[in-house]
């Protein structure tokens, strides 16, 4: 596998983001990270094997989303009622009893945000192990990277607890396969992101395009 | 004075905010990404500050009004977050009342005050130490998203509690509140610009410190 390539055409500069010191982006060796000479924030990471994690752990995600959808979160008992809990569930729930801002919301921040994410790096990064761009990658890497503040899986895991705890006086619930399946998505999302550096995905872009 | 640390902007260098390029800014849009290319956010302090006026006027009605009505056997209550934290505080759950003080009480207000406090120094108030701000800026940023969890809880209780006459959940005006007030300040803290921060004290008057006024004997 092509350890990170630098693209051509003299020196690369790289700018810290927080206070904007100009440095010379060296290339790095596997596992280490460059860090602002002023204020230490980390300029940039070579990731050991970053294609092969991203897409990884990204297909893992989105696998397990598939689940999440197929599965209920939780189950309750009441009475002689069961009722299941489904991320799409509970969103039609709020959009049927006018609340329909908080309905989309649900959606958009735990279901289409980590949708994006994974699809998009998989779209990327795949066809770049072969030193290919994919069409429209350039775009499909922009809308990733905004996407990302907005990805709130683990906070709907939270969610999730909370609500169990205070249904528990009312009603027998118990944990879906959902849930876990959610819980895997949020470790398969944290380790795809963090498998390979925005500066090294775009710089294979680059170098790949042309 | 002259800057210690030469800066990219000093050099007429932009760091493309999407794939983060350094490239000349005259060039307008980024030559990688197509992005357009500014030195530094424009009108960054505005931005934030009157998104954060939206969030603190959204925080108290979010606060007064209910976030969920519960009718069990017609009997009908209205939710707010204070006291549904109250209620597993009273009962004796007091990890979970703490989370839901964090998230919904706490993390708004800190950001508010943490993202006032930024504006103010990148305006040039007040200059406290950037290294010290960084780790504030850092923490709104990734705080800010937990504040979402009452919002999730209202959605799971709406559709998991439809239990015809023994028992509905609806959700209240309060819950849209609150997620104006999460969804503003995140959206405060993305338009803040922290290279303000050091380029005020970049500006400052050269100042008798220890490593800069070594006279030459
Ligand atoms: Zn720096
Ligand atoms: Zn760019």
């Amino acid at each position: 596998m092509l350890t990170w390539p630098k693209p051509r055409g003299g020196p690369q500069y790289s700018a810290c983001h927080f206070c904007d010191t100009l440095h010379e982006a060296f290339p790095l060796p596997e596992g280490s990270a460059a860090r602002c000479v002023r204020c230490g924030a980390v300029l940039y990471q070579n990731r050991p094997a970053s294609l092969v994690r991203a897409t990884a752990f990204s297909l893992a995600a989105l696998f397990l989303m598939a689940l999440v959808h197929i599965f209920p979160f939780l189950t309750m008992d009441a009475a002689t009622l069961r009722r299941n809990l489904t991320l799409v569930g509970a969103a039609t729930a709020l959009i049927e009893e006018d609340a329909p801002i908080l309905g989309v919301s649900i959606v958009l921040f735990t279901v289409i945000t980590p949708l994006m994410l994974a699809g998009g790096m998989i779209y990327v990064c795949a066809p770049l192990m072969i030193g290919r761009t994919a069409p429209g990658a350039f775009g499909v890497a922009k809308w990733m990277y905004r996407c990302e503040p907005w990805n709130m899986v683990e906070v709907f895991l939270l969610g999730v607890l909370v609500s169990l705890l205070k249904l528990a006086k009312v009603a027998d619930v118990h944990f879906g396969i959902g849930f876990w399946a959610f819980g895997g998505v949020m470790l398969c999302m944290a380790a795809a992101v963090a498998g390979i550096d925005r500066e090294e995905l775009w710089d294979r872009l680059e170098v790949a395009k042309t | 004075m002259s800057a210690p640390y030469p800066k990219a902007a000093g050099q007429g260098l932009a760091a493309c905010d999407t794939c983060a390029k350094v490239s000349p800014v005259l060039l307008g849009r980024c030559p990688r990404c197509g992005s357009p290319l500014h030195l530094r956010k424009a009108a960054s302090i505005q931005n934030t500050m009157a998104l954060m006026i939206g969030a603190i006027a959204l925080y108290i009605p979010s606060h007064l009004l209910p976030i969920m009505t519960v009718v069990e056997l017609g009997d009908v209550t209205h939710n707010t977050i204070i006291g549904g934290m109250m209620r597993f505080w009273n009962t004796g759950a007091y990890p979970i009342a703490i989370v839901i003080f964090a998230a919904s009480i706490l993390i708004p207000l800190l950001k508010i005050v943490a993202l006032s406090w930024l504006c103010a120094a990148a305006a040039g108030w007040t200059h406290p130490s950037p290294t010290m701000l960084g780790r504030i800026y850092g923490f709104t940023e990734l705080l800010g998203r937990w504040s979402m969890v009452d919002i999730f809880v209202v959605g799971i209780l709406v559709s998991l509690v439809q239990l015809g006459n023994y028992m509905t959940i609806t959700p209240g005006p309060g819950a849209l509140a609150f997620a104006g007030v999460v969804m503003l300040t995140m959206l405060a803290a993305l338009s803040f610009e922290p290279r303000l921060l050091w380029d005020r004290l970049d500006e400052l008057p050269a100042e008798p410190s220890p490593h800069t006024t070594k006279p030459t004997s």
